[in-house]
């Protein structure tokens, strides 16, 4: 095994027995399971029936399949960079328990510590959420399954870039943290502050005109748009079936964050793809570049 | 015996602070050197500064012929550290720990196997390879934190504080490793401690007071420069002892007189035979001369 190979089995194996990291991680997971079993679930279902107006009787399992789509939607673009952020903390707590300097000592390249970390990371949070993924499938074929097979996929490929994409911006962050508060400060920041901002808690669609602008310059924003639109893309196609007119729909899709607009202008899927992929690889520039640039004290 | 670490110079501040300042001393190759300072003396700015942990502000650090501003990657292949505290990954077992660490190397596979068989044997670690790190008892852990610092088989063994909080029988069987090292591999070991009788053991010593070189030496020609000896007297009375006219202090069953040298020492029990019946000569001690030397004593890790 190379010496890449097995420092990534070694973040991996610590990211997995460190409890308290991984849990962390499953805060905001959590927090939703929980706002969704006790309240938000039967609130979106009321509102998805008044948006209807009584021109269209749906049937319940529709219904359950809109409200469901929307919170395994919520979970997976809320998991993916925070169970991201959190495995990646891995990096800043050997700062802390000065690990580091025994692996600085060594005549390993830098390069090769720090990108130990990022793919230690990638697969940690994919591991994660792709299980998660399975378990929402899971769920969604229980409650009301409206999804295609090219629907899977097309969320699989979401979630793998929305992972991708906290990695990415979380090794950026966490290069400059060093200390445990700093580490317990942005975990906090995170499990309270993603959810909102993403439009897990509550729709983008929801908030202020001033805040949707400011979310819609947030490439997380596309991220969930994207699990969004995939996850409820059966359903709105099962609804159109049923006759349920085209405005309706597009109303609904408006309100549930699948459409985003940035200043008035509709972006489709493919440019939130193009967001995602270009940020993602801008933010891996900037870690390598902090990583070659980074000078002794 | 050639230098093999040789240090010229060496300066380095962080701020208003002056960590080290205008450093030069020389280690040769297979000694025990001892690096003494109080707590926030240099020690570990000196040690951070040659493991490449640390940038300097100017001097020069040559380790086994190479220069650490151009050579850093082979210096690190020449260097193991024990550091104060283990920074192994408590989580894992020692086994996962070794791996990664040797990996660090490049020591994979079967090469991997093969030194950890060594170690373990040396080391005498074997029934704890399965153990994760924290689950380990201090002495435990600290022959880990060697067996990971001699992975590389580095030609120099840098040893930060390494028997610090450890019991007696545990600092025993350390330096009893560290011994057979030296003896048998021809390995330097480069010592900062906290206790002045493992000092006294070295064969040269650095004595560092606010990052500059207060006083260096064998531990024989700092005792000889900085304390005097000590004549213990058995089976003697007060009045006897007052006529010798040297200063003295009542012990359990003896008195102990001070004199600045063995010299001294030889006149008194000439011009007094019939008072040295039973007695026994010793040089000072290296707390003695750290005392001499800084102003301070050093216990333990603190500063009095």
């Amino acid at each position: 095994m190379s010496v890449s190979l097995i420092l990534i089995k070694r973040n991996i194996k610590l990211f997995f027995k460190d409890k308290g990291m991984f849990f962390t991680s499953l805060i905001t997971p959590a927090i939703l399971l929980v706002l969704y079993a006790t309240f938000l679930g039967n609130l979106y279902r009321d509102n998805f029936t008044s948006a209807l107006n009584g021109t269209v009787q749906l049937s319940e399992d529709l219904i359950d399949g809109l409200v469901g789509g929307q919170l395994i939607s919520s979970i997976l673009a809320v998991s993916c960079i925070t169970v991201a952020f959190c495995s990646n903390f891995l990096m800043v707590q050997d700062k802390v328990n000065g690990t580091i300097k025994d692996l600085r000592i060594s005549p390993a390249k830098p390069a090769t510590l720090s990108l130990s970390y990022y793919i230690a990371t990638l697969v940690s949070t994919l591991i994660i959420c792709f299980t998660a993924t399975v378990i929402c499938l899971v769920y969604v074929g229980i409650v009301g399954w409206y999804m295609s097979v090219f629907d899977v996929l097309l969320l699989f490929l979401d979630v793998l870039l929305l992972v991708l994409f906290g990695t990415a911006l979380s090794s950026l962050i966490n290069f400059f943290l060093s200390t445990q508060g700093q580490i317990s400060a942005l975990g906090a920041i995170l499990s309270a502050g993603y959810g909102f901002i993403c439009g897990a808690y509550m729709p983008i669609s929801s908030f202020g005109d001033g805040l949707q602008k400011v979310v819609a310059f947030l490439p997380g924003t596309y991220g969930t748009s994207l699990v969004r639109n995939h996850s409820m893309q059966g359903v709105f196609a099962d609804m159109e079936n049923q006759g349920v007119p085209g405005e309706v729909i597009e109303s609904l899709r408006d309100s549930l964050d699948c459409n985003i607009y940035f200043f008035d202008n509709q972006v489709n899927v493919p440019t939130m793809y193009v967001i995602l992929g270009v940020v993602t690889v801008v933010l891996i520039g900037a870690y390598i570049l902090l990583n070659a640039f980074k000078k002794k004290i | 015996m050639k230098n093999i670490i040789q240090i010229t110079h060496l300066s380095k501040s962080f701020g208003e602070v002056k960590a080290v300042q205008d450093l030069s001393f020389c280690v040769k190759e297979g000694e025990l050197f001892a690096f003494l300072g109080i707590n926030g003396a240099g020690k570990s700015t000196t040690i951070n500064i040659m493991c490449g942990q640390l940038s300097k502000d100017s001097g020069s650090i040559q380790i086994d012929g190479q220069n650490l501003d151009s050579n850093m990657d082979l210096i690190k292949r020449k260097l193991g550290v024990v550091f104060q505290s283990s920074v192994l990954d408590s989580a894992l077992s020692v086994y996962d720990n070794l791996e990664s660490r040797a990996a660090l190397y490049g020591i994979v596979g079967t090469a991997f196997k093969d030194r950890l068989s060594e170690l373990a044997n040396l080391l005498d670690f074997e029934e704890l390879l399965k153990r994760p790190v924290g689950k380990l008892s201090g002495g435990q852990r600290r022959r880990i934190d060697i067996a990971r610092a001699l992975f590389h088989k580095p030609k120099i063994l840098i040893l930060d504080e390494p028997t610090t909080g450890l019991d007696p029988q545990t600092r025993k069987n350390i330096w009893n490793v560290i011994s057979y090292l030296r003896q048998n591999e021809n390995m330097t070991v480069f010592l900062t401690t906290h206790y002045m009788e493992e000092a006294a053991e070295a064969d040269y010593v650095v004595i560092i007071d606010n990052g500059k070189i207060s006083a260096e030496g064998t531990p024989l020609e700092l005792k000889n420069t900085y304390t005097g000896d000590y004549i213990t007297l058995y089976g003697a009375n007060e009045q006897d002892v007052k006529k010798i006219g040297v200063e003295y202090e009542r012990i359990r069953d003896a008195y102990r007189l001070s004199v600045s040298d063995t010299k001294t020492a030889t006149g008194l029990i000439i011009k007094y035979p019939q008072l040295f019946d039973d007695y026994e000569i010793t040089k000072g001690k290296m707390d003695d001369v750290f005392l001499a030397v800084t102003g301070k004593t050093l216990t333990g890790g603190t500063k009095k």
